[in-house]
């Protein structure tokens, strides 16, 4: 009476659902071990000493080359296009539109970027596009698709070493620029050479500089123990320092490129960080005031960012 | 709490927050209706936080009682710490919401609710219910004025069109933009689920201080205006309805419409001007995207990595086909969710990430429960990697971005032209398509896993590519300029 009082007849029985919940942790488990198997399969027949073999492989077994695993020429070539992708950062490959009312064949540009904890953020990607110039017989590259974060302007990156002649880039130089290219059409638009390695050179550097702003704010949070859920273990984990009177520093936004302070006095501040990772310009507001000192503090010394916090603890806690 | 109501000049102020509704205003029990207890009990409880009792107090007791107080439903208490505890008691124990509306506007606040508590309670209806307004993307992009814009862009500035202000600088040039037509109240708060910053605006058509309109204008929707930034892009989500449409009212007989529509275009307008700075001015222009859901806009114009590329291209913003260069396994031997999620956390093999897998691992074993490639016949599995080549991860699990609605207008003569002339365009029939629904690309993509919509042969709008709600079509691709 009182256990059917507590177990409706819809609800499932306990031991059941203990056991249920034990079956699927143990596929969890087989699931989480077939991974690392495939895992260490894989690292296996990439490993360098296995594919020298497979590529010179002593006279005894040259005729094994020919029925060679499929897995294993897999595993070479991954291994291979990974060098690329760690060596050089960015690769191209081919894409294929499957719409059916373009049709076109894509070349794609991934673009790696290594982070500070050693890891490769999400890979990027710009997908260019071929596309005939109006009144002309050339074809020229035009950026259909990306995955860049917006603050970083394809569509300026795009207009200065990818022109296409006759574009509507959302900008308002640009009629100004086709009127200037009827005036004098030997110096406009077209003559212009697109220069698809400049655009990726510019690209990378700029997600690069991102990448390395966000990690030098982090890196400054760790050194003030703020980040409490860091990725890095704790035995590799900076020793704080504790007497800067800093108690709030966070990017204002995704771009990392400013940076608010927060001291325990009161005051707060904000400075800007270079793509080279300098302290660019500082501003420190307290009750009285500029804190001149400190934003000279903040900006001195080479202005790097990493030494921010060391250059305002050999200045102590100043008094404003 | 009564105003003196000798003195009434126009000013340029906006309209106080502490500006006071009275309580027994019955949209204000409305307003306040719509939330459930627990955000009631919370709201309440943030206003008698210590930093904000200041703003918000609640009655209390007064010094020298008068002998009618005790026959209230709910007597005045005599510090914050006791009502403070009042709310605690009732989020403890279970009961309806019409206690705690009742106890807000009957007891503790019964001189008032100001204009900015009625704000937080906009607020937190609306990050309760992300759905509950349809929203407008548009975009801020720059006018150069300059005459001889130079070619020459300096060489390390590629960063886009996002312009740089603080809030309060914000909200002060947008009062000052609209403070001669306008009175308006601006609260100004950060979301707390996305990453966005809120801008909710009250408009009032008087210049007076204190407004002699009725109490209930002061809980009527339609005069309320929000603004949403979203964290580094040059987007703006506004909850007003695209005006491109309506002609200007006609010749009005006054020189300043004041309905709440044209109040509306004034602060739309303002927007713009308020962002701008000498030598850098904005305007928004329209991105074709409307929809009920926040998260859908902050995927489709928003600073991540699925702004420009979407429904087939979906998988290169999820990374749902390669992995990290330093993973060894060859990338088609591992499963998309497994790509899309390693990219997200970024530690594999760890072991506090296995309840999260065990979770994905399945939701997504129920799926391929039904779908599984072993048991399906050649030509559903043929279709399958079709719609999943179409559609990429765009209207599956992995990423949702529902849009309610899809407009589309398609330029296509019906019949291939063979007679030349045979009429001008205004003959042409034009053809407009409206989808809606809780999310039209994932229903578009369900009829094509039914086989009903050929995966092969549609065209890329209905995958979600072109990341719009409105469109227009001609041979199968979307006209870049909205004719």
């Amino acid at each position: 009476m009182n256990q059917s009082a507590r177990y409706p007849p819809g609800s499932p029985d306990p031991e059941e659902e203990e056991q249920d919940s034990a079956i699927a942790s143990i596929r969890a488990e087989i699931q989480k071990l077939q991974r690392r198997k495939r895992t260490f399969t894989s690292s296996l027949l990439s490993a360098t000493s296995v594919q020298k073999l497979l590529r010179k492989p002593p006279a005894a077994l040259t005729s094994m080359t020919d029925d060679l695993s499929p897995l294993a020429r897999a595993a070479g070539k991954h291994s291979d296009s990974n060098h690329y992708r760690i060596a050089f950062g960015a690769t191209a490959f081919l894409f294929k539109d499957p719409s059916p009312t373009t049709n076109d064949n894509l070349l794609g540009v991934r673009l790696d970027i290594c982070a500070r904890n050693g890891r490769f953020a999400k890979p990027y990607y710009v997908l260019l596009r071929r596309e005939r110039v109006r009144g002309k017989d050339e074809k020229r590259l035009r950026v259909h698709r990306h995955t860049i974060p917006t603050f970083i302007s394809i569509a300026k990156l795009e207009n200065a070493f990818l022109p296409f002649p006759g574009s509507k880039v959302q900008r308002g130089e640009e009629s100004e620029d086709e009127d200037a290219e009827a005036l004098k059409p030997w110096k406009g638009h077209g003559a212009r050479k697109q220069d698809l390695r400049g655009f990726v050179r510019e690209l990378r550097r700029e997600l690069a500089a991102w990448h390395m702003r966000t990690d030098a704010v982090e890196f400054l949070r760790e050194r003030l123990g703020l980040d409490e859920g860091s990725q890095s273990a704790p035995a590799e984990r900076l020793s704080p320092v504790t007497d800067t009177g800093v108690v709030s520093l966070a990017p204002t936004a995704v771009e990392a490129r400013y940076v608010r302070l927060e001291w325990e006095d009161g005051r707060v501040g904000r400075f800007k960080l270079s793509n080279s990772g300098l302290v660019e310009r500082a501003v420190v507001i307290g009750d009285s005031g500029r804190d001149k000192q400190t934003e000279d503090t903040m900006t001195g010394g080479g202005g790097k960012v990493e030494g921010l916090l060391d250059r305002l603890r050999e200045r102590g806690p100043s008094t404003v | 709490m009564a105003r003196l109501k000798s003195v009434r000049a126009p000013t340029t102020a906006s309209l106080p927050n502490n500006l006071r509704i009275p309580s027994s205003t019955p949209s204000l029990a409305k307003t306040l209706g719509k939330l459930s207890r627990q955000a009631l009990l919370e709201l309440a409880l943030t206003w008698l936080d210590d930093r904000n009792i200041a703003s918000f107090p609640p009655y209390l007791q007064p010094d020298e009682t008068n002998g009618d107080e005790d026959t209230l439903p709910y007597p005045a208490a005599e510090t914050v710490e006791e009502v403070r505890q009042a709310y605690e008691g009732l989020q403890d124990r279970k009961g309806g919401k019409r206690e705690v509306l009742e106890r807000i506007l009957e007891g503790d606040w019964r001189h008032g609710i100001s204009l900015r508590q009625l704000a937080m309670a906009d607020l937190r209806y609306m990050d309760d219910h992300p759905a509950s307004l349809r929203w407008t993307a548009l975009e801020l992009s720059r006018i150069d004025a300059r005459k001889n814009a130079t070619e020459k862009v300096t060489p390390d500035d590629w960063s886009g069109n996002v312009p740089r202000t603080q809030a309060s600088t914000f909200v002060k040039a947008l009062q000052h933009e609209i403070a001669p037509l306008v009175k308006a109240h601006y609260h100004l708060a950060r979301s707390s689920t996305l990453p966005l910053t809120l801008l909710r605006i009250f408009i009032i058509d008087s210049p007076y201080q204190s407004p002699r309109q009725t109490p209930e204008v002061f809980a009527d929707s339609s005069r309320v205006v929000y603004v949403a930034f979203p964290d580094s892009c040059p987007f703006v989500y506004t909850s007003i309805t695209a005006t491109t449409g309506s002609k200007p009212a006609g010749p009005t007989t006054s020189s300043v419409a004041t309905d709440p529509r044209s109040l509306q275009r004034l602060v739309r307008d303002a927007i713009p001007k308020a962002l701008s700075r000498p030598q850098e001015r904005y305007t928004l222009k329209p991105t074709s995207l409307a929809a009920k859901n926040l998260p859908t806009l902050l995927a489709l114009r928003g600073p991540g990595r699925s702004t420009a590329a979407n429904g087939a291209f979906s998988i290169f913003a999820d990374s749902a086909i390669e992995g990290s260069p330093l993973d060894p396994r060859p990338a088609n031997t591992v499963s998309a969710e497994e790509h899309v999620r390693s990219g997200k956390t970024m530690i594999e093999d760890k072991e506090n990430e296995i309840s999260a897998e065990q979770s994905i691992e399945s939701s997504t074993k129920r799926k391929s429960a039904d779908s599984n490639p072993s048991i399906m016949s050649p030509t559903s599995k043929k279709r399958r990697l079709a719609v999943d080549s179409r559609f990429g991860t765009a209207g599956g699990s992995l990423a949702p971005a529902p849009l309610d609605r899809l407009d589309v207008r398609l330029l296509d003569q019906p019949v291939p032209d063979d007679e030349e002339d045979y009429g001008s365009s205004s003959t042409l029939p034009a053809v407009s398509l409206t989808f809606t629904g809780s999310d039209v690309i994932g229903g578009i993509r369900k009829l094509a896993e039914l086989g009903i919509v050929d995966p092969e042969r549609m065209p890329s709008w209905m995958t979600g590519e072109e990341g719009v709600s409105m469109a227009v079509v001609r041979g199968g691709n979307r006209l870049r300029k909205d004719v």
